[in-house]
């Protein structure tokens, strides 16, 4: 746009280089020969990891969390420093995989999938960064899925699944007396809440920002899926068709977010909890949001609606952390590792966030919070993407981008085009 | 000693030299050798590919319609840029009192940070509570709020006029500010020539200050073509591209597909590159064209 821009931009790209060049020179060679000279001196750890607060400068952003566990863990390990970077959860896969093309590989990952790692044979098996005691506590069916091969290689690191959440108030004004059960029961209701005013009934998020979970929800319901039974791609399936046929009926009718397919989720939930949408899809991590938003006490949580009846299932997401062999840090990342999950950090980041945790001893510890309650229930007969198959990461950007034309356009044609992309080479 | 003083030039160009090497040299040539490797989604390089990065994207289905929108992006913001900034460049001109304050505002949407600014348009555009909406609604020109009738930018053809005009907006100053830079070097004489002939305000205009401003306006609009081209905060900030890929430009396609190929989006960027270089050609060939005429 202009040429200020442009020369600043050069300005930071040479200082990043400079400044990038000497602190992995003098970084590498340094510790090493620190460590020959005293014997196991200092030694850096370099940790990225997601943001999941409501960003820089905010009281519960990524980088306030982890100073506060990184101070403690350094205190307790005088020689161990960790330096962690927070990037948000829409750059960070980018910028690791521009971290890994040019050779400053970190150590430790927090994000949202390992497995890809794994397969380039860049991670530390789990048993070598962890302490038996620690993994042994873990949900077996979610480090399960930590395993490529047989091996584990990711760590489970909090959890979450998806319930829907109804504005009392504003069921109480369209004269709706329970959350609805099945599709029909969904569409009398938004019909019922805009004839009382409310310009968004149902809040749907398939924007950019999370497209493929909204997505999942509503296949879940007609018993589809991105993938059918024999765990072939289906994403077209006459299942996922209808599905798509009914949402895009709700569309045109206005019973729900305007064009659906440009809106992210953090919107959506903040128009929730501004009183401006009577139901959406949400999470343990909205909870925060609504109350911020003034709506605390005002919303109920019910089983997500199906075609035919309540989902017996959910979304449930995983995140997770994991190990890199390339610098060779191993053992002082055991000691992290210990430390964060036998110590305060992991639960403080369930408090803090409202992330389901991972372990049996944590999910102990929160089982007496309401609120949580309906979620903690709902993750043993949780649902995955199907993160394990390669062909996932190529395809989840596509679908982001795309598929909220699936109530725009023809729902066959936006979901075949997909199909395609799944089905190629 | 005298062989040293030669090399002193060089002691004094050599950084800036070195910079630009290191800057703008070396990134394109590995931005080159990036689009004919294949590497992975995690930034692992898997050996030589070939054209295969190019064969994908040609074969993208939306990548024909991208690359005519990000011409008449180009086309539609410059064009209208360079209008807007010749008559405010002659107004700020002129002795008026308090030019000197709304000289200084000029600046203000030029200081700002472009991500910024969009960011600022995309909430004033928000269909629930944007004020762009409020006073529609004020004005009895939209029935109610959060509406899709509220949501300009959930639409191609209502989306692509206001990012066009986000960007305008943001690519006046510079444009302004070198026109006007422009106009204070024709000599004052010129114009007591021109009056003396009985020349009319239009004739003096169109044969006077358009033919002695063409330097300035020349570079300033190949600055912005360069820049518009590669604009990418804006697209990003109010739209993503989105619904699919309808208000996307070829950087923001460059953008999403580093999700998932980096090789691919590799083989974007040279592709970008070369469109802006042909672009430029085309203008200053059409410029050269104007001076024989003139």
């Amino acid at each position: 746009m202009r040429i200020k821009l442009a020369g600043g931009a050069a300005l930071g790209v040479a200082a990043m280089l400079v400044l990038s060049s000497c602190g992995s020179g003098s970084g590498g060679s340094g510790s090493s020969g620190d460590q020959k000279a005293s014997g196991g001196g200092q030694v850096t750890l370099k940790m990225v990891a997601a943001d999941y607060g409501d960003g820089p400068g905010k009281p519960n952003s990524g980088e306030t969390f982890w100073k506060g566990v990184v101070d403690e863990f350094q205190a307790a390990n005088p020689n161990i420093k960790v330096d962690v970077q927070v990037i948000n959860w829409n750059d960070i896969d980018k910028q690791v995989a521009t971290m890994v093309q040019n050779g400053q590989v970190p150590d430790i990952l927090q994000t949202g999938d390992y497995s890809g790692f794994a397969k380039d044979d860049m991670l530390y098996k789990v048993e070598e960064v962890l302490s038996p005691n620690v993994s042994g506590d873990m949900l077996q069916k979610f480090a399960d899925f930590g395993k490529v091969d047989g091996t584990a290689y990711g760590i489970p690191f909090v959890s979450s699944a998806r319930a829907l959440f109804y504005n009392k108030d504003l069921f109480t004004k369209a004269g709706i007396s329970e959350p609805p059960k099945t599709w029909d029961e969904l569409k009398a209701a938004a019909e019922k809440l805009k004839k009382a005013g409310v310009s968004q009934p149902f809040g749907l998020p398939l924007g950019q920002e999370e497209a493929q979970a909204e997505s999942f929800l509503w296949m879940l319901g007609n018993g589809g899926g991105y993938k059918d039974a024999s765990g072939k791609w289906a994403i077209n399936s006459p299942q996922n068709i209808e599905t798509f046929t009914y949402l895009k009926g709700l569309v045109d009718a206005g019973l729900t977010t305007p064009n659906p397919g440009t809106k992210d989720r953090k919107t959506v939930w903040e128009d929730f909890g501004a009183g401006k949408v009577g139901m959406v899809n949400g999470g343990p991590m909205s909870i925060p949001i609504f109350d911020a938003a003034g709506l605390k006490d005002k919303y109920g949580v019910a089983p997500i609606p199906g075609k035919s009846g309540p989902l017996d299932t959910t979304l449930g997401v995983m995140d997770w952390i994991m190990a890199f062999n390339k610098n060779g840090h191993a053992a002082e990342i055991k000691k992290f590792f210990d430390f964060f999950y036998t110590g305060s950090a992991a639960q403080k980041i369930s408090d803090t966030y409202k992330l389901l945790p991972v372990t049996n001893g944590g999910i102990q510890k929160l089982s007496s919070d309401e609120k949580l309650k309906p979620f903690l229930d709902a993750l043993p007969n949780a649902s995955f993407y199907p993160f394990q198959d390669p062909k996932w990461a190529d395809l989840n950007p596509e679908i982001k981008q795309t598929i909220g034309g699936a109530v725009k356009d023809d729902p066959a044609k936006v979901l075949g085009e997909l199909q395609k992309t799944a089905d190629a080479g | 000693m005298r062989r040293l003083r030669a090399l002193e030039p060089l002691a004094w160009t050599g950084p800036a030299v070195v910079l630009i090497a290191l800057v703008v040299l070396w990134p394109v040539v590995e931005m080159i050798r990036s689009s004919f490797l294949k590497i992975n989604r995690r930034g692992v390089e898997q050996g030589f590919y070939g054209l295969a990065n190019y064969d994908k994207l040609f074969d993208e289905k939306d990548f024909a319609d991208i690359m005519v929108r990000s011409v008449i992006w180009v086309v539609a913001v410059v064009a209208l840029t360079v209008l807007v900034s010749l008559a405010l460049a002659q107004l700020f001109n002129q002795r008026f009192p308090g030019r000197r304050v709304a000289r200084w505002a000029l600046i203000a949407p030029w200081a700002a940070s472009v991500l910024m600014t969009a960011i600022i348009f995309k909430w004033m555009l928000d269909p629930e509570v944007g004020v762009v909406n409020q006073i529609r609604v004020k004005l009895g020109l939209l029935d109610a709020l959060g509406g899709a009738s509220a949501d300009q930018l959930g639409d191609a053809s209502t989306a692509m006029p206001w990012l066009v005009f986000v960007a305008v907006f943001v690519s006046v100053p510079f444009t302004t500010y070198a026109l006007l830079a422009g106009l204070a070097t024709i000599p004052a004489d010129v114009y007591e020539a021109a009056k003396m002939d009985g020349a009319s305000r239009l004739r003096t205009y169109w044969s006077i200050t358009l033919p002695l401003l063409r330097p300035a306006l020349t570079v300033a609009a190949l600055i912005n073509v360069m820049n518009v081209f590669n604009s990418f905060p804006i697209i990003w900030a109010m739209t993503h591209g989105q619904p699919g890929y309808s208000t996307a430009t070829s950087t923001i396609l460059m953008f999403i597909l580093k999700g998932s190929n980096i090789g691919e989006s590799a083989a974007m960027s040279v592709v970008n590159f070369g469109m802006v270089l042909v672009l430029t050609v085309i203008f200053l060939k059409v410029s050269r064209w104007n001076k024989e005429v003139a």
